[in-house]
């Protein structure tokens, strides 16, 4: 199934990204743009020249920005979930009964409110 | 035979589906410190570029780590769990580290007109500027300088988009801003740093071929 509609060029370089980044909302509209790259010489070295350029990129990237967590981060953070897990469990129970009077006395009636809680720690204290 | 038993257990423990209405506090905590932990490292090194201090990068993922076990029952399982941890990540960054700190902010009026590709035309062999240099004189220190140097929200699209790989959509949800903010910024971002780390290499005498 061959695609009729051409995409003019200024369309595909302004969107040249959405390509590039696998963004782009329909295969449907891929495989458009790879018909426009295959027809017009001029947008296909626009988009592997962008694509190159964002591939090195990346590249650099994540070979430069992987730096490992100290051990003693690790150690924190593990002590950190003993300690909230053990927090955690801990369950408050507390009740209030009123009682009303109608205005006359003859009649009452109990409310009872009950309340359960978690008890945690503020997570900022204490560091 | 030991190694394909391990195996199937680990698979199995993915597979399985957790009930967290009957989830006992013991299973939560395991379930938290196998599945959630592993990203430790990840989390630390995107807690540098927010932060650019390594004792602000530790209190950045503890404390999100500290949050992500409180609110680890509203995590849906099966869903993407880096990217939820990547959230309270940012958010805290958001609100915490960075809230007595002036920074050269962009408007957000400023992105929204902007062109996701400024020319829209093709670029003749002549037009191509210096970052086309190649960069393999470029070091660890110039890279981390480079991005440092950049504006936060151009740095945390770039970091997000090119180093961890999240989609334009993961990253708004975790920014908490639009995809098309996303998309200008990540694109913004990737052309200042290119220039940048071209600057960077041309200093360096790296650049043969762009002038003598």
């Amino acid at each position: 199934m061959h695609n009729t509609n051409h995409l003019p060029c200024d369309q595909i370089l302004q969107t040249l990204v959405l390509f590039i980044d696998h963004e782009l909302p329909s295969e449907q509209e891929y495989q458009s743009y790879l018909t426009h790259f295959q027809e017009c010489q001029d947008c296909n070295e626009e988009m592997m020249h962008e694509s190159t350029a964002i591939s090195f990129l990346k590249e650099l990237l994540q070979m430069n920005c992987n730096e490992q967590a100290p051990q003693e981060l690790h150690d924190r953070i593990l002590q950190q979930t003993e300690v909230l897990a053990g927090q955690s469990q801990v369950q408050f129970f507390s009740s209030t009964t009123v009682t009303n009077f109608s205005f006359d006395g003859t009649t009452s009636i109990q409310v009872t409110q009950e309340f359960t809680q978690e008890i945690r720690h503020d997570l900022t204290e204490g560091q | 035979m030991g190694v394909a038993l391990a195996l199937m257990d680990m698979n199995q423990s993915e597979v399985a589906v957790v009930d967290r209405a009957t989830e006992s506090a013991a299973q939560k905590k395991a379930r938290f410190e196998r599945d959630a932990l592993q990203f430790t490292n990840q989390l630390y090194a995107a807690a540098m570029r927010y932060t650019k201090d390594p004792h602000d990068a530790q209190d950045l993922v503890q404390d999100t780590y500290a949050k992500a076990f409180v609110a680890f029952h509203q995590f849906e399982p099966g869903t993407n769990l880096k990217a939820w941890l990547y959230r309270i990540l940012t958010t805290t960054f958001i609100n915490t580290y960075r809230k007595d700190q002036r920074r050269p902010q962009i408007s957000d009026g400023e992105l929204e007109d902007w062109q996701i590709y400024d020319a829209a035309s093709h670029t003749s062999d002549q037009g191509r500027s210096a970052e086309d240099v190649a960069l393999d004189g470029i070091v660890d220190l110039d890279v981390k300088a480079a991005l440092a140097a950049m504006p936060e929200d151009f740095r945390m699209a770039v970091y997000l988009a090119d180093v961890e790989g999240f989609s334009y959509k993961e990253i708004a949800e975790i920014v908490g801003v639009p995809s098309g903010t996303v998309m200008s910024r990540l694109h913004r971002g990737r052309k200042l740093l290119r220039a940048s780390l071209a600057e960077y290499a041309k200093d360096r005498g790296f650049n043969r071929g762009i002038d003598a």
